[in-house]
């Protein structure tokens, strides 16, 4: 799996490249509570799945513990693009019920605009 | 003359034995000289080169003079210490190392002939010096791959150990899923756990409720390993418990998910599948905590996907309620539960079993007992993996109803 961090105005955006299984869950996690604990907080944090193949239950951890971090500091944080069977894994383990899930980008940068959420 | 003769006879092993300290010996003395003879040889080498320089002025002439009649003396010297301090002078005189010696300094006394480049054959002792570093080295290296063939064996035996006490968490994983499905008239129940390689967190539970019905899980603990095994045994004896205390699937999901939260320090999840039946009437109670939802495969031929999935994995987060569904068992309808571990399995190709496969073996040989189909099944995913590692624990439980 490959990470991309893109830093846009209303949010900042990571982007999962591949498959988010046992070996690549701890570096999503560590990539996403260093944007929350470094010095210029993101107003919103935005998982872009458009190239994002495979999630396993590792993964899953990986993205709970983020959207746990980001609730603690006050900063939305919501998944978007994922290609169906991701999404399929997202519904079936009840987590995009926890977690917002948007159909794309430009709609979770809309949506993710504190009190506008 | 005869007490001069028998002065050096009388102190003649002792002077041998000084000798000896100086030539052969190996403490600090004899490697002083050693380099100093090195060094001079070297020196007396480079002299030729720096004579053969046209028009040197005087003094430098005279140096070099000088140096010359030191470095004979000290050769001669060398020569008379090492004639001395072998226990044969004739052996050595004649051997490879005395002639060059002689060699060395016999033609300053014989004069008439510059013969200092046989000096040169002198050099050969460098090639001793750096025999010696070789030796030395060597004998570091044998040090060194001695203490880490050491340090690979204590690893080997630490990792012996490590797997010895995994095997025992794996075998006693093993050990608390149950055996045989509770005897009741009209139900057959069959199950496998087949561990990956990893220690995983799957397990499957039969549960025999006080009000005469029977308990059914399936469930797959997030991650591998042994926090995994761990966060298993908890949510299966949390499971067992509260199945007891609550005969509602729902409310026993969502009081197991309170107590999972309460005790949850690794922030793991379950998926769960909790269904209970009524052997009497085969109505089937269930509720779904995350978990693929399982199949029904009717008597009459059609396959069902139980609906009212999407329940939130439990131990994930406090506060979550999972309805209650209810689905009615005909005569010989199959209900089969399973874990992704058989739907994710993988080929070579990196190509998934897939739901279909699943679906597939269900429809064709879901008419005999239901421990054939799991035996089925098992073989199916096993044969289309082929060589590649099992991945994920793979977990199957098939129950019929109404087959008498």
């Amino acid at each position: 799996m490959n990470l991309r961090i893109e830093a846009l105005a209303e949010a900042t955006c990571v982007i999962p490249q591949g498959r988010m299984d046992f070996d690549a869950a701890p570096a999503f996690q560590e990539a996403v509570e260093r944007l929350l604990s470094g010095a210029g907080k993101p107003a919103a944090v935005i998982i872009d799945g458009a190239a994002l193949e495979y999630v396993s239950s590792a993964g899953l951890r990986a993205v709970l513990l983020g959207a746990r971090a980001a609730q603690r500091a006050g900063i939305p944080f919501a998944l978007c693009a994922l290609q169906p069977a991701v999404r399929e894994v997202f519904d079936l383990s009840g987590f995009s019920r926890i977690i917002p899930v948007h159909p794309d980008r430009a709609t979770a940068l809309a949506k993710a605009q504190p009190g506008r959420a | 003359m005869a007490s001069l003769l028998r002065l050096p006879a009388l102190s003649g092993t002792k002077l041998r034995g000084l000798a000896q300290l100086v030539v052969e010996g190996r403490g600090p003395y004899a490697r002083a000289f050693e380099n100093l003879i090195l060094v001079l040889i070297v020196l007396s080498v480079a002299s030729i080169g720096v004579e053969s320089i046209p028009a040197l002025p005087q003094w430098a002439l005279r140096t070099l003079r000088v140096s010359e009649i030191v470095i004979v003396a000290v050769f001669t010297f060398e020569y008379l210490l090492r004639l001395i301090a072998a226990r044969n002078p004739f052996a050595f005189i004649f051997s490879y190392q005395g002639a060059i010696d002689l060699l060395a300094v016999a033609p300053f006394y014989l004069g008439g002939f510059d013969a200092r480049w046989l000096r040169a054959l002198r050099l050969l002792r460098l090639l001793r010096v750096l025999k010696l570093q070789t030796h030395v080295l060597e004998s570091v290296v044998e040090e060194r791959t001695r203490e880490l063939q050491e340090k690979n064996a204590a690893l080997e035996k630490a990792q012996a150990q490590l797997k010895a006490e995994l095997d025992v968490a794996r075998s006693l994983q093993l050990a608390i899923l149950p055996a045989a499905f509770p005897a009741r008239p009209g139900c057959q129940g069959a199950a496998r756990m087949i561990p990956a390689t990893t220690m995983g967190g799957d397990f499957y539970d039969f549960i025999e409720l006080p009000d005469g019905r029977i308990g059914l899980v399936i469930a797959d603990v997030s991650g591998h390993g042994v926090p995994a095994a761990f966060f298993m045994a908890v949510a299966r004896t949390n499971l067992r418990e509260l199945a007891a205390r609550y005969g509602d699937a729902g409310e026993c999901l969502a009081q197991t998910n309170e107590a999972l939260c309460a005790q949850n320090p690794l922030d793991l999840f379950v998926t769960v599948f909790y269904c209970i039946l009524d052997p009497q009437t085969g109505v089937l109670r269930y509720a779904n905590g995350g978990h693929n939802p399982p199949y029904v495969r009717r008597a009459s031929g059609p396959i069902e996907m139980l609906d009212g999935a999407g329940g939130l994995v439990l131990g994930a987060m406090q506060g979550i309620r999972y309805p209650t569904h209810m689905v009615q068992l005909l005569q010989g309808d199959r209900l089969v539960l399973y874990t992704d571990g058989i739907t994710e399995a993988c080929n070579p190709t990196d190509e998934l079993y897939g739901a279909h496969r699943l679906v597939d073996e269900v429809h064709i040989h879901g008419g005999g007992t239901p421990a054939a189909l799991v035996e089925r099944i098992c073989q199916s995913v096993s044969n289309f993996a082929g060589p590649t590692p099992q991945s994920d624990d793979i977990t199957l439980t098939v129950l019929t109803w109404g087959v008498p």
